[in-house]
């Protein structure tokens, strides 16, 4: 099906000024305009100028006006980001089919907020502020765009499958963060791992990365070092100085029992929302297992400290000292508050249940954990034994170690592959000089003048799977031995310890865990939710904040007396298939993950200083860099903006749509581009830095530019005082471009006036062949330049720019052709008048227009149709059809425009 | 300035129901932005406070419209161009003055009512004044869409100033060959209608209703047409006195130069041309645009029937702007056309005795003077405006710039149009343009013409005088001082009272403040209106 009708309609190619000229005049005129615009938003070259000459009005104060009457028009379609692809018919009766590209945003549903592009990592160079200045993937042109409607920048497909966000529990945007790290921008990674996760530093350090392990990068190689990126991203920020969301509060308030890393999700992201959050702590510090569990040389206590600290200044109370059950009831708590999460984690110790188990020297691990974290030391005897096959037995005995035991072992009662501690913990321990006696197992300890002194084993070996699927262990009969030791330190595991609730009657499980409904995560008792190991039982920091998160926001959606939003399937990590992998390999070359470096071990276990050594700036980028996702160029799918959309108005799948008009003429109006100066390699332009061309120069200017109108040279941002135009560049040059471009004069007139304007007492010098200043008062201009904003004139061919290495000004070698002489001069910036080419052989091709020499549109009746291009029914304005000015361009869009209607009306 | 505070400030202020901030009111959002307020908080009046009225007024009035409300219960308070561009350098005034500014647009616009624009009919039919090739190519196309046209040439004959040109740029085709048969189409359209020997004598009215007197050769008759397009085209400066011009017979200007290579009467195996002979001088700053080519044209024709001729163009910049222009001067060069740039400081001097002989000139490279032999000497001078421009603007009520050509409404947004509705401008009547420019001119005019005849009906705005008839003596000052004519002064029940012809009423407000008995108001700026603004701006 198409549209329009041959009599009544018209289509326009081009969105510029021209194009939205032609469009007005023909609405006005009462016919259907069809405006096809190649770029997301019209407005053309003209939105990228900050003033116009000759009159210096704002640039975008004369266009913003037309923009919108274009858009509002009951008579204008606009068809923006789309492409006329074939043309088919003629005069009275052409047949056009437009393609829309797909902008990945349902534009019906789009408001243009921006939250979207906060979030995206991606960055890429603004062809708007002529690469000076970078946008998102997803982007809108220009804040006055229109439509005002953003458009997702996707050239290809993401070679990965994005597992590792899947494997997150807290679904961590891990490759947006990479890609932000791999462009240098580590404060805004941090910021982004931070709106899953509160602890980004915590988990940089001490998180199990089940990202890692499901890294589609390792199926080709290694798997990318998720875990150490997070802490350089982290370790790169200052997290004292961070700036805070601004919150809207909604007068309510939640309390949290438990300062642990469920309890500070929770507390976190409710205070985000807007709730009065107040965390009761029973420790004397925050932070619950990751303050007292893990040893400072693991996750040392500052930046932790940092962390909390962020979270209280969101306006979160914490608490300290508190014990729910002893200083402060449920009931009493219930009262105050609307809801109650409950995140007191798994503090209580197993126990051996062997004989002599209470002699002094004998200890709970995670007693003998807290003590060290919270005064810094303990007792240790000489010798040594850690039960059990963890990390806290793992951490036990690296922290005995440090404390000054000259002989430390692990005792274990299954073997090696068994012990739940990771590899590359277990690594650690042996590299520190701590020994491993496995298939062994503790059955009596004995003492001497009251303490510890010798300790009675016996072998293990192993037998079939038990309930945990690991082969039970069966004492060898006979095989017992003593052995001397002066300390020991059961670390066999750790249950929460829940009889404070049972005050308000909430019900536990047989394991003494919380229960809870999985989908609300509620308890029994209205208003009272829990989550973190008190309801799983011991599991690890990255779980619990997804249990914080997951709680808040039901009881976000409980204070607001909203039914719990139902959570997305939890999805499963891809893996890539063989063919996927044998593709990949072709195309990136295989890369090492880059190690952390660690401290000496030598040194490092003299006292509690941090073991691993966080990667330099430069290893975080090549270790960022090997990640599959961001080695493509724009969009990498990771979905950021999906869910900052309030609109829900993101399509990832959405396809390019055609649709057909049927119009009676056509209007080509594409305006231009620039030319490419690099070739004029006298002029250094991409060699020193400052030479710059005049439309970048411009952008630095306006107001809605890079610099928001700061004018300052690249090299060292300095205001420049002196200032050099060279005109022709490229223009009026047989090796380039023949022909005039007939606005630079005028245009770098009206730039050495704005530099004047900016910083007044600025000197511009313009380099000219002729001075060709032809419009209406645009003589008056130039002598107005002359005499009140210090512009020079200099008539001359410039021949060389060489660079003053100690200021890196500028110097112009040139002819002087008034009298032939060479001469130089000194400037602080140059800007290059760079000749301007028309942009339409795409479209001339589809239109079947021909072209001439210098690629204008060919007009065969110049003096009496000089807007009819060889085509019957098809006009040509502005800078498609020849070099002009914006005034020249909009009186021609007129004219294109009454033609039309001529021939609409059956002339010829 | 500080926004916030000034924002928060007209928050505090009586009436006022709703004051946020947009970074850009004029993009989507902001319009959006205000149609949302009108329809979330019920608003009954709405104020922008930024830029100006000139550009932007008419986007916002369309905005409220949208929303429901009628577009005169908008009040803009020009906070651009009174205040932060004036006060640049001291913000915290500007920030007070900005308060102040806006509290007296609130108490403005408490007063403001609705008005309603009534629709008054256009009759489909134009006149263009001028019959040269841009007038007529208006002629013809706004004939070809089926309208009709009164085309008024005060000359003999239709054809303007090319029946005077020898060949064309850049084609080179004989330009009356091109001109005969624009005359012959304009012949054969029945739509038009040409006046030759015609001047307008007198125009009365308002757009889509103009009456015009014509006078054609003493003959007056009347034509009501909706639309007006000026193409009188403009004319070429004699330079007497200058360079020997009246006094040396072989010191011809560019078109008499054209005119015997025309009759073929041109011999001269040594020809000096001199550009911007009175032009781009403190007298006569501007540059004719396109006379450069002019010359360029003309010495390269002469190379080519004479090809053992010498030519020179001394010249200061040279003009050959864009694709076309340019090529043809490069080409021109290789035709062996000599160009030697002159200082304005040191002129080129014509010596003769009787005849001009030779021309000596300051070469600026080789730094010394040098004489070129010279047959004929020809001067390159601009157009310049009609003599009878002024006439034309007085009667039309439409402005001419400083240097006399006539003045477009706005030379970006509205380049063919004037302030006054209804009536165009293409041409060298505008400025000095060359033909293929003109006629794309002609036709952008046509279209603006086209656009209210297409549309039959205008509603001009309703912001107008009314006059209360208690109170009017019938002194009829008023009418003298209106510049719109749009005062008539009639006599009923025995007493004379001035009336306001409302469709030609432009608001400007001459006769409300000149009125001695206080019996003119304007709408929209009512005297309780600026007096409420008065003391507000006092309290």
């Amino acid at each position: 099906m198409s549209r329009g009708n041959g009599h009544k309609s018209v289509l326009v190619i081009g969105g510029g000024i021209a194009g939205i000229q032609a469009s007005l005049d023909l609405a006005n005129m009462g016919l259907q305009v069809y405006l096809v615009e190649k770029s997301p938003s019209i407005g053309g070259r003209m939105a990228q100028l900050d003033k116009t000459f000759p009159t210096n009005d704002c640039a975008m104060c004369i266009l913003a006006p037309k923009m919108i009457e274009a858009s509002s028009h009951a008579n204008i379609e606009l068809y923006t980001y789309s492409e006329a692809e074939e043309v088919s018919g003629e005069v009275g009766n052409f047949r056009v089919k437009i393609r829309k590209r797909s902008p990945f945003v349902d534009w019906s549903k789009c408001t243009g907020c921006g939250l979207c592009e906060e979030g995206c990592p991606v960055i890429l160079p603004n062809e708007f502020d002529q690469g000076l200045g970078k946008r998102k993937a997803i982007f809108v042109l220009f804040p006055q765009a229109v439509p005002k409607k953003y458009v997702i920048d996707k050239r290809e497909e993401r070679p990965c499958k994005a597992a590792c966000k899947d494997a997150c529990p807290a679904h961590t945007n891990v490759l947006g963060y990479i890609k932000l790290i791999a462009e240098g921008e580590f404060e805004e990674a941090y910021k982004l791992i931070r709106d899953t996760n509160p602890l980004p530093a915590v988990c940089g350090r001490i998180c199990y990365a089940p990202c890692e392990e499901v890294c589609n990068r390792g199926q080709l190689d290694e798997p990318m070092a998720i875990r150490d990126l997070k802490r350089f991203a982290a370790d790169h920020v200052n997290i004292e100085e961070l700036e805070l969301p601004t919150i809207t509060k909604t007068g309510k308030k939640v309390a949290i029992v438990g300062s642990g890393p469920a309890g500070l999700a929770a507390a976190n992201d409710l205070a985000i929302k807007g709730y009065g959050v107040t965390v009761f702590e029973a420790l004397p510090e925050p932070g619950g297992m990751l303050r007292v569990g893990i040893p400072e040389y693991r996750l040392p206590k500052e930046v932790l400290r940092k962390e909390i600290g962020y979270i209280q200044k969101l306006g979160v109370e914490i608490r300290t000292g508190v014990r729910v059950g002893k200083d402060i009831t449920l009931e009493e708590i219930r009262k105050e508050y609307g809801a109650i999460f409950i995140g007191t984690g798994a503090h209580g110790g197993m126990r051996l249940g062997v004989e002599g188990e209470d002699l002094s020297g004998v200890m709970e691990g995670i007693s003998f954990l807290r003590v060290v974290n919270l005064r810094g030391k303990a007792e240790v005897g000489k010798r040594t034994a850690v039960i059990g096959g963890g990390n806290t037995a793992v951490d036990c005995a690296r922290t005995a170690k440090r404390l000054g035991a000259e002989e430390v072992r692990i005792v274990y009662r299954r073997s090696r592959a068994e012990m739940p501690a990771s590899a590359e913990e277990v690594a650690a321990v042996e590299e520190e000089g701590i020994g491993i006696e496995l298939l062994t197992t503790p059955t009596r300890f004995f003492s001497e003048n009251g303490r510890l002194a010798r300790m009675e084993c016996i072998r293990m070996k192993l037998g079939e799977p038990d309930a945990s699927g690991r082969p039970r262990p069966i004492p060898i009969e006979g095989s017992e031995f003593t052995t001397p030791v002066d300390t020991v330190i059961a670390a066999l595991g750790q249950v929460p310890e829940t009889e404070f609730v049972t005050e308000l009657g909430i019900s536990l499980s047989p394991r003494g865990t919380i229960g809870i409904d999985p989908k609300t995560r509620a308890t029994n008792i209205e208003g009272v939710f829990a989550g973190g190991d008190v309801v799983t039982g011991p599991a690890f920091v990255i779980d619990a904040i997804a249990a914080g998160q997951k709680a808040a926001r039901s009881i976000d959606c409980y204070l607001k007396r909203e039914p719990v939003a139902v959570e997305e399937e939890e999805r499963v990590p891809e893996k890539l298939s063989e063919e996927e992998v044998a593709d990949r390999q072709k195309r990136y070359p295989s890369q090492k993950r880059v190690k952390m470096r660690e401290e000496p071990t030598q040194e490092r276990v003299k006292d509690f200083r941090e073991v691993s050594l966080a990667y330099t700036p430069e290893e975080a980028i090549e270790e960022a860099s090997r990640c599959l996702a961001g080695l493509i160029e724009g969009c990498i799918e990771c979905h950021e903006c999906e869910k900052r959309c309030e609109a829900k108005a993101l399509v990832y799948t959405m396809q390019d749509e055609h649709v057909e008009v049927d119009v009676g003429a056509i209007i080509l109006a594409t305006g231009l581009d620039l030319y490419d100066v690099s070739p004029l390699t006298e002029y250094g332009y991409g060699k020193i830095k400052n030479v710059i061309t005049a439309l970048e120069y411009e952008r630095l200017t306006a107001a809605s530019g890079p610099t928001f109108g700061e004018l300052r040279r690249p090299s060292d941002e300095k205001i420049p005082e002196n200032i050099a135009f060279i005109q022709c560049v490229g223009s009026r040059d047989f090796r380039h471009k023949t022909y005039c471009s007939a606005v630079c004069c005028m245009h770098a007139t009206k730039e050495a006036m704005l530099a004047y304007e900016h910083h007044p007492g600025t000197k511009s010098t313009i380099f000219y062949i002729d001075m060709r200043a032809v419009g209406k008062g645009f003589q008056e201009y130039i002598a107005r330049a002359q005499e009140e904003y210090n512009v020079t004139y200099i008539r001359s061919r410039p021949g060389k720019i060489e660079v003053t290495p100690e200021n890196d000004n500028p110097i112009i070698w040139y002819e002087d052709t008034t009298t032939s002489e060479t001469k130089k001069f000194e400037t602080e910036l140059v800007i290059l008048c760079q000749a301007m080419i028309p942009r339409n052989e795409e479209a001339a091709k589809i239109l079947g227009v021909s072209l001439d020499d210098c690629g204008f549109v060919e007009i065969p009746d110049k003096i009496f149709h000089p807007l009819d291009t060889a085509r019957s029914g098809i006009f040509a304005c502005g800078y498609a059809h020849s070099p002009r000015d914006i005034p020249d361009s909009v009186t021609q869009a007129s004219g294109a425009a009454a033609r039309v209607a001529e021939v609409l009306a059956g002339g010829s | 300035m500080n926004v916030p505070e000034v924002v928060e400030y007209v928050k505090g202020l009586p009436d006022i129901v709703h004051a946020e901030r947009n970074l850009f009111t004029c993009s989507e959002e902001g319009i959006s932005a205000i149609k949302k307020g009108i329809k979330g908080h019920n608003l009954n009046r709405v104020i922008v406070a930024s830029c100006t009225p000139r550009t932007h007024e008419p986007l916002f009035r369309a905005a409220c419209e949208e929303a429901g409300l009628n577009k005169y219960l908008f009040e803009f308070v020009n906070i651009r161009d009174q205040c932060s561009w004036v006060h640049m350098r001291e913000p915290e005034k500007a920030t007070q003055k900005a308060k102040d500014l806006i509290r007296m647009g609130v108490a403005k616009a408490r007063l403001l009512e609705p008005l309603e624009e009534v629709e008054t009919p256009v009759i489909p039919s134009c006149m263009v004044m001028g019959g040269g090739v841009v007038g007529m190519s208006a002629a013809l196309n706004l004939a070809e869409q089926g309208f009709e046209v009164h085309l008024v040439e005060k000359g003999k004959g239709l054809g303007g100033t090319l029946l005077d040109l020898y060949k064309l740029f850049p084609t080179n085709e004989q330009a009356s060959k091109l001109v005969e048969s624009a005359i012959q189409k304009v012949a054969a359209q029945s739509k038009i209608k040409a006046y030759l020997s015609t001047r307008v004598k007198d125009v009365r009215g308002f757009i889509g209703n103009f009456e015009v007197v014509l006078d054609q050769d003493g003959k007056e008759s009347e034509i009501k047409v909706g639309t007006i397009i000026v193409a009188i085209g403009a004319e070429e400066l004699k330079p007497v006195h200058q360079y020997g011009y009246g006094k040396f017979p072989n010191v011809v200007t560019q078109l008499e130069l054209e005119q015997r290579m025309k009759k073929g009467e041109f011999e001269g195996q040594n020809v000096v041309m001199i550009n911007c002979v009175g032009a781009r001088i403190p007298e006569r700053t501007y540059c004719s645009r396109f006379c450069c080519m002019t010359a360029v044209k003309n010495a390269t024709l002469i190379r080519e029937s004479n090809p053992a001729s010498k030519v020179w163009i001394l010249h200061r910049d040279l003009m050959a702007y864009g694709e076309d222009f340019e090529n043809y001067y490069r080409w021109s060069m290789e035709q062996g056309v000599r160009f030697i740039r002159y200082d304005r400081e040191k002129p080129p001097q014509v010596i003769g005795d009787g005849t001009a002989e030779k021309v000596r000139v300051w070469h600026q490279l080789r730094g010394r003077e040098i004489e070129l032999p010279a047959d004929m000497v020809v001067l390159t001078t601009p157009l310049i405006p009609r003599a009878d421009n002024e006439e034309i603007s007085k009667m039309l009520k439409v402005p001419l710039s400083e240097q006399g050509f006539f003045l477009e409404a706005h030379v970006k947004l509205m380049p063919l149009e004037f302030a006054t509705e209804g009536i165009y401008i293409c041409g060298s009547a505008r400025w000095p343009t060359e033909i293929a420019e003109g006629v794309a001119q002609a036709y952008g005019a046509a279209a603006k013409a086209a656009i209210p005849m297409r549309r039959g009906y205008v509603k001009p705005e309703a912001i107008t005088s009314y006059v209360n008839e208690d109170l009017c003596g019938g002194c009829g000052i008023c009418f003298e001082m209106c510049p719109y004519s749009a005062i008539e002064i009639k006599a009923e029940n025995g007493k004379r009272v001035a009336h306001c012809i409302t469709a030609l009423c432009k608001g400007c407000g001459t006769c409300g403040a000149a009125c001695p008995s206080g019996a003119i108001s304007m709408n929209h700026f009512t005297d309780e209106q600026i007096l409420a603004q008065i003391a507000a701006l006092t309290a």
